[in-house]
């Protein structure tokens, strides 16, 4: 990650409060919110943007704002059954609203947790994640593909009719 | 010639002693790369390796038994040995950061700390019982899965926390300003 200017702490964690109360408090799935923190962060320079909490504080307070509620949901995701994690991964599914069967296809092709990961997570923590995650997402797409789909219900039309 | 093959002995012992003693002089014993090492070392035992919940969440059976009954087979067969992998990969890095709490308390830690006889004897004990665990652990786990021994997993955690209270006092110096050293200079 690009060095910036180190930020006050305690203005990092007013705008840490900001942000769960004003745009983190609406997504209630830490994986939900791991995947929108993780889309926060540029590819190319490792850092965190957010307009509203730049023009609130600063973009490095924003960064690091940011990067301390992505490691938080890190750690919450963590520590998660992969029990939670099905429930998880089936309500992400469903507040997307995309086809399970095209959602089971790019999250088994393209993995996207891998590059949700926050920076220095310790190697041991994101393969135990991701391994849960690997392991939830096929559970859910076997409950999902297995159970056939109910036959739509004509009502039933009495001789009379 | 008995007495020869004694004197040859006794000799070639103390020379090997001397190469010992002359290999851990050279060393830089009190440098500030071992403190950090070991600061580090303790930093990661304590907040990523040990963290209770993150052992319980290793050793859990409930993951096993959900993912048993809920998976089909090829699913539970790569989570186990997914599983199995990580947490060989777990203790190889306990026994990793040991090794260089161990060095620091053998080199640098002697420089900076004034332990009791007796501290340093249960420390000493606590460092030889862990590594031998961790190795017992790492045994059966390779054997005999990841599930195999829950308890030697909780009493691993628990000795190498109590490794890591004694190192954290012992490297207080670093962040505490009421230092033995400091003291020291003081009077």
């Amino acid at each position: 990650m690009k060095t910036v200017s180190k930020p006050k702490r305690s203005d990092v964690q007013q705008a840490v409060r900001d942000l769960q109360s004003r745009t983190l408090a609406p997504i209630e799935r830490p994986l939900d919110r791991l995947i929108y923190l993780a889309s926060t962060r540029d590819y190319n320079t490792g850092l965190y943007r957010h307009d509203g909490l730049s023009v609130r504080y600063s973009s490095a307070v924003a960064c690091e704002a940011l990067a301390d509620c992505h490691r938080d949901a890190f750690q919450q995701l963590l520590r998660c059954s992969v029990k939670e994690l099905v429930l998880q991964l089936e309500g992400y599914m469903h507040s997307a609203r995309i086809d399970a069967a095209e959602f089971f296809k790019s999250w088994n092709k393209l993995e996207p947790y891998r590059v949700a990961v926050p920076v220095d997570t310790e190697p041991l923590a994101s393969d135990f994640l991701c391994c849960n995650l690997k392991t939830a997402l096929a559970i859910l797409e076997n409950r999902l593909t297995r159970i056939p789909a109910a036959p739509i219900a004509w009502p039933h039309q009495s001789p009379a009719q | 010639m008995y007495q020869l093959v004694l004197l040859l002995f006794v000799g070639a012992l103390f020379v090997a002693f001397s190469l010992v003693v002359a290999v851990r002089a050279s060393g830089p014993e009190g440098g500030a790369e071992s403190l950090v090492r070991a600061r580090q070392s303790l930093t990661q035992l304590q907040t990523d390796l040990l963290a209770v919940d993150v052992v319980q969440r290793f050793s859990s059976a409930d993951d096993y038994e959900f993912v048993a009954s809920s998976a089909p087979a090829d699913v539970n067969a790569l989570f186990r040995r997914e599983r199995k992998k990580i947490m060989l990969a777990w203790i190889k890095q306990i026994r990793r950061q040991i090794y260089d709490l161990l060095g620091f308390h053998l080199g640098a830690g002697r420089f900076y700390t004034q332990l009791s006889v007796r501290s340093e004897l249960s420390l000493a004990l606590d460092f030889g019982g862990l590594l031998l665990t961790c190795r017992a652990l790492q045994m059966l786990v390779y054997f005999a899965g990841p599930l195999v021994a829950p308890r030697l997993v909780g009493a691993t955690a628990a000795t190498g926390l109590r490794i890591c209270a004694i190192s954290e006092r012992a490297l207080a110096f670093l962040t505490a300003p009421d230092t033995p050293i400091e003291r020291s200079i003081a009077s």
